[in-house]
C-alpha cells in the first residue's frame, strides 16, 4: 500500500463547522474549556455571539445545548470524549435523547467528541475512552458515527447539521491516514465496502480501518480474499451489507480502538447474529484500561490489546477453520 | 392575562384540589412539592407568562421550566386550570397512555422541559435564553428550581454561566421549602447552615441563618428574597426582576412544603405519597377553608397612618383594610383615595379599599389609581347598572370586586347577576361609621341566609367580615363561612400587632380543626377522626387536635 496522507480530524472539524455555520445562521457551537485543542474556537471568532465555552463544566455544556436545540437552534458541542459521554451521560439520556417534540425523537444536538479510544496516548488510561460507543449506543434516539478519516469528518458534519436529531461523532486525536475519496457517499446507517473478498470479511471504524485494509493487502500475498467495510454509523447499523458479508464470506473479523464490550464488534455481533450468524472475532481493548504512551509509542499501546494489522490477519485466518 | 388578587388566589386553590385529585388518582406523586410552589405558579400562569394554551408551540410565548420536576402535579394542574386540557384529564396522572407523566415531559403540548433527573433545569434555561437573545427574542424564560436539588452541582455550573452570559431575560425561583427527600435539606446538605437536633422551626424564625441568598449574590446574581406564599411578594419580586438589566435574578422563595394542609406542612413524609381517598373530602375542606386577617388601620392613630401601616407589616397582616368614609354615606369623615397613594409606597401587602362613600360609581376610577387591590363598594348606593360599571371597570385593571351589605340591608337581587364573578362580599356586622360597636348577633342568622343565595348563584368568592370582630366570636364568624376577617380595636388597638393577628390566626384554626373533625366524624365516625388526627405528625398539632376531638365528644 502507499505511504498515507495524514491530516488532522479536528481541523476538518472546524472547517466544516464554520461552513455549516454560513449555511444556517442556527449552527452554534458550545464547547468546555478545550476549544483550542479541539479547534472550535475559529467557529467562535467568525460567529462571537453563536459560540459559548462553558468552562469545565460538561454537564451544564450538554444541558445548554438541549435548552438551545428546544428554542430552534443546532448546537454542536464538542470536548474530549472521556468527559463527554464519559462525564454527563444523565444530561444527554435526560436531557437530550429522552425530550421528544412532537413528531421528533430527541433534541437536535449534536455531540462530538474528540480523543476517543487508546489513541488518545500520553495523558493515560483515564484519559482514553473506551466505552463511549457502548455507552451512546445504547441510549434510545442517538445515532453513533466513527469516521475513518478527514473526508468522513467533513461529510458526516455537514450531513448531521442538516439531519434533524442527536448524534454522537467520535474523532481520534492524532492524525489518521485518508482513505476515502473526495466524491464518497456517506449515508447514516450505510457502511461502506472499501474492498471486496470472499474468504473473510474485516468490519473496521475509526483509526482500524487503514489497518484492515493493510491486512487485506498481506492475506491477499498468501491468497486470501479478504473484504473490508468501514462501519462508521454504528448505529444506525447496515444489517445488510453485514448480512451479504456473512453470507459470502462466512467469517468476520472486527477491529476498533474500544472495549470488545459494547461496541461497533459488539453491534456487528448482534446484527449478524439474527440474520445469518457466522463466526465473529472481535479485535479491540480486552476488557481492560489503557495507559500512557508516547506519540510513537502508541502503535505499542494498540498493539498491546492486539489492534494491529498483523493481529487482524491472524485472526482471519484463525476464523476461517471455524466458518460453519 | 393578568387576573387580581382574588382570582389568582382561587385559581391556585383549583390547582391545588386538582393535585390531590390528580396523585390521590395515581396513588402516587408528589403533592409536598406542588403546594410549596403553588402561589409561584398561580402568579406566573394567572397574571405574567404570555401564552396561548390554543397554541402551546407560539414563538413569543414566555418559557416555563419546571427544574424541580417531581412537582409535576402542580405544574399540570396550573395547566389545566389554563385551559391547555380539560380538568378531568389530570385523573390520568402517572397512568399509561396518559400525556400526564410522572415527571413533567414534552409528551404534554405546553410542558417546555423533561424534569426528572435534577440539577439540570437551569442549564437547559440558559440555553433558552441564550437562543432568544441569538435572535432577539423578547420572550423571559421563568425557571422553579428546588432547593434540595441545589445540592448538584450542576446548579452551581448553571449559575456561573447564566452571569457570565448576563442572561437577564431568566428568572429563577428558587423553592425553598427546607425539605428534601430524606429529610429537612439543612440535615441531609445545608443551603444555609447545619440543623443542630430536630426543631426545624428554629431555623424558619431566625433569619441571619438564611445563607442561601449570599450564595447566589456571590455568583453574580441579583438576588430578591420573599416569602413564597404572599401572592403581592411573588407579583413584586417578578416585576422588579424583569426591570433588572444585565444580571439574571433569582428569587428566593421561603415556602411550606405542602402549604395549606396542617397535616402535610413541614412533614417530610409528604414530599413523594399521595393522599388516601378517605382523608380527600377533609383536604379539599380545608383547602376551601384558607382565610385572612385584615386589619383596619382608622382604628388607630389617624393622624400617622404611615405608622399602621408599618404595625400591619410587622404584625404580618394579610391585607391592610381602609375604611373610606366620606362624611355623607356615613357620618365621619376618614381619607380618600390621596392618602391611599400615599401610603401605597409603604407596602406591597394587598391594599382592601372599602369604600363607604356615597355615588361610588363616580370616584372608582380614582382608587385603582391609587393602587388598591380590592375595592369593595355598598350595595346600598349602587343599582345595577352602576354596580356593572364598577365590576368591569375594576376587572379590566386586575382589581378585585367587593359588595359590601349593611347589618339592614339584604342583598339586593339585582346583585345575583353578579355574584359567580364578584371577588368579595363584605358582610358588615355593625352600622358603619361609628366605631367601638359591638357585633351584632343577628349576623349569624343572616349569613346562613345568605349562603343559601350566596350557593343558588356559584358564589365564589371570599366573605369578608366586618364589625366586631373579636378572639371570642371569630371562631363562630369562620364557622359561619366568613374567611377575610377585618379587625379594628382587637388588631389596630393592641399594643402587639403581631401577636393579636397571631391570636386571631389562632382562633381561626381552632375552629377550622373542629369543622374538619365534625367532617371526619360525619364521614367515618371515631375511625375516622383517629385515622385524620394521626395524620398530623409535626409538632404539637396532633395534641392540640386530640384535644379538641376529644371537647366534641368525638373520643
Amino acid at each position: 500500500m502507499n505511504e498515507p496522507i495524514m491530516t488532522d480530524m479536528r481541523s476538518e472539524y472546524s472547517k466544516s463547522l464554520i461552513q455549516a455555520g454560513k449555511e444556517n445562521s442556527n449552527i452554534v457551537v458550545l464547547g468546555a474549556d478545550t476549544t483550542d485543542s479541539l479547534k472550535t474556537s475559529e467557529f467562535g471568532k467568525e460567529f462571537p455571539n453563536r459560540f459559548f465555552n462553558v468552562g469545565i463544566a460538561e454537564a451544564n455544556l450538554v444541558t445548554i445545548s438541549a435548552g438551545l436545540a428546544i428554542s430552534g437552534k443546532i448546537p454542536f458541542a464538542s470536548t474530549y470524549a472521556i468527559f463527554l459521554p464519559g462525564r454527563a451521560v444523565d444530561q444527554i439520556r435526560n436531557n437530550i435523547a429522552y425530550p421528544s417534540p412532537s413528531g421528533k425523537k430527541g433534541l437536535n444536538v449534536k455531540l462530538v467528541a474528540s480523543h476517543g479510544g487508546l489513541s488518545v496516548g500520553p495523558d493515560g488510561g483515564s484519559h482514553q475512552q473506551i466505552e463511549d460507543i457502548a455507552i451512546m449506543r445504547v441510549i434510545p434516539n442517538f445515532r453513533v458515527f466513527i469516521p475513518a478519516d478527514t473526508i468522513a469528518v467533513s461529510k458526516l458534519t455537514q450531513l448531521m447539521a442538516k439531519e434533524y436529531g442527536p448524534f454522537y461523532m467520535r474523532m481520534a486525536r492524532s492524525k489518521t491516514p485518508l482513505i476515502h475519496s473526495e466524491s464518497q457517499d456517506f449515508q447514516i446507517g450505510k457502511g461502506i465496502t472499501l474492498r471486496d473478498g470472499a474468504d473473510c470479511t474485516i468490519a473496521a471504524c475509526g483509526i482500524t480501518v487503514r489497518m484492515a485494509l493493510e491486512a487485506a493487502e498481506s492475506l491477499q500475498q498468501e491468497g486470501i480474499s479478504c473484504r473490508v467495510l468501514d462501519i462508521f454509523s454504528i448505529k444506525p447499523i447496515d444489517h445488510g451489507i453485514l448480512e451479504k458479508a456473512a453470507r459470502e464470506t462466512g467469517c468476520i473479523v472486527t477491529a476498533e480502538e474500544h472495549n470488545i464490550i459494547g461496541g461497533m464488534g459488539s453491534a456487528v455481533t448482534e446484527s449478524v447474529s439474527e440474520s445469518y450468524p457466522v463466526p465473529i472475532k472481535r479485535i479491540g481493548a480486552q476488557d481492560m484500561f489503557g495507559e500512557s504512551a508516547r506519540d510513537d509509542e502508541i502503535n505499542l499501546l494498540l498493539e498491546k490489546h492486539g489492534i494491529t494489522s498483523f493481529n487482524m490477519a491472524k485472526q482471519v485466518k484463525e476464523i476461517r477453520s471455524k466458518k460453519l | 392575562m393578568g387576573l387580581n388578587y382574588y382570582q389568582i388566589k382561587k385559581n391556585v386553590l383549583r390547582a391545588r384540589k386538582l393535585v390531590i385529585k390528580g396523585t390521590n388518582s395515581a396513588g402516587s406523586g408528589h403533592p409536598g412539592g406542588s403546594f410549596s410552589m403553588a402561589e409561584i405558579l398561580g402568579c406566573l400562569f394567572n397574571k405574567y407568562l404570555k401564552f396561548d394554551p390554543k397554541n402551546p408551540q407560539w414563538e413569543d410565548r414566555d418559557r416555563l421550566v419546571l427544574s424541580k420536576g417531581h412537582a409535576a402535579p402542580g405544574l399540570f394542574s396550573n395547566m389545566a386550570v389554563a385551559g391547555y386540557f380539560p380538568e378531568s384529564e389530570i385523573e390520568t396522572l402517572r397512568k399509561f397512555g396518559s400525556r400526564l407523566q410522572g415527571h413533567p415531559d414534552l409528551k404534554c403540548p405546553g410542558v417546555e422541559f423533561c424534569g426528572g433527573s435534577l440539577g439540570t433545569g437551569l442549564s437547559y434555561s440558559i440555553g433558552i435564553a441564550l437562543a432568544a437573545k441569538i435572535d432577539s427574542k423578547e420572550h423571559h424564560v421563568y425557571t422553579i428550581i428546588g432547593d434540595g436539588e441545589s445540592d448538584e452541582g450542576q446548579v452551581w455550573e448553571a449559575a456561573m454561566a447564566a452571569a457570565k452570559y448576563k442572561v437577564d431575560n431568566l428568572t429563577v425561583f428558587l423553592d425553598r421549602n427546607f425539605i428534601q427527600q430524606d429529610s429537612y435539606t439543612e440535615k441531609i446538605m445545608p443551603l444555609d447552615e447545619k440543623l443542630e437536633g430536630d426543631d426545624f422551626s428554629e431555623m424558619w424564625k431566625d433569619a441571619s441563618r438564611w445563607k442561601t441568598g449570599d450564595k447566589w449574590r456571590s455568583f453574580g446574581w441579583n438576588v430578591i428574597e420573599i416569602d413564597g406564599h404572599r401572592i403581592e411578594q411573588i407579583n413584586a419580586a417578578i416585576a422588579k426582576a424583569n426591570a433588572t438589566k444585565g444580571v439574571p435574578t433569582i428569587i428566593i422563595s421561603r415556602t411550606i412544603k405542602g402549604k395549606s394542609i396542617e397535616h402535610m406542612e413541614d412533614n417530610p413524609q409528604w414530599h413523594g405519597k399521595a393522599p388516601d381517598s378517605i382523608f380527600v373530602p377533609m383536604i379539599n375542606l380545608e383547602l376551601d377553608s384558607q382565610f385572612m386577617i385584615a386589619p383596619s388601620i382608622i382604628a388607630g392613630d389617624m393622624s400617622n397612618l404611615e405608622n399602621e401601616i408599618k404595625r400591619c407589616v410587622s404584625g404580618r397582616a394579610d391585607y391592610v383594610h381602609l375604611d373610606v368614609m366620606d362624611g355623607k354615606f356615613v357620618p365621619t369623615k376618614t381619607f380618600d383615595h390621596n392618602k391611599i397613594k400615599e401610603l401605597r409606597s409603604l407596602t406591597v401587602i394587598p391594599f382592601d379599599s372599602h369604600l363607604m362613600i356615597d355615588e361610588p360609581v363616580k370616584y372608582v376610577r380614582d382608587y385603582v389609581d391609587a393602587g388598591s387591590d380590592i375595592i369593595t363598594v355598598h350595595a346600598e348606593v349602587t343599582d345595577e347598572s352602576s354596580f356593572g360599571e364598577i365590576h368591569d371597570l375594576l376587572k379590566q385593571n386586575q382589581v378585585g370586586v367587593g359588595l359590601a351589605i349593611n347589618p339592614d340591608t339584604e342583598l339586593p337581587e339585582w346583585s345575583y347577576k353578579f355574584l359567580n364573578s364578584l371577588d368579595q362580599l363584605i358582610v358588615m356586622s355593625v352600622v358603619p361609621g361609628k366605631s367601638g360597636q359591638k357585633y351584632i348577633e343577628e349576623t349569624h342568622a343572616k349569613m346562613a341566609r345568605l349562603n343559601l343565595i350566596l350557593k343558588e348563584h356559584d358564589f365564589s368568592g371570599y366573605i369578608e367580615a366586618d364589625g366586631g370582630v373579636n378572639l371570642e366570636n371569630i371562631g363562630s364568624i369562620f364557622a359561619d363561612g366568613a374567611r377575610v376577617f377585618v379587625g379594628g380595636g382587637a388588631i389596630i388597638g393592641q399594643q402587639d400587632v403581631r401577636a393579636a393577628i397571631r391570636d386571631f390566626r389562632n382562633e381561626v384554626l381552632h375552629s377550622r380543626r373542629r369543622i374538619l373533625l365534625d367532617k371526619s366524624n360525619e364521614l367515618g365516625g371515631k375511625d375516622l377522626v383517629n385515622k385524620w388526627i394521626g395524620l398530623h405528625v409535626i409538632g404539637e398539632k396532633q395534641e392540640q387536635i386530640k384535644k379538641i376531638a376529644q371537647e366534641a365528644g368525638y373520643l
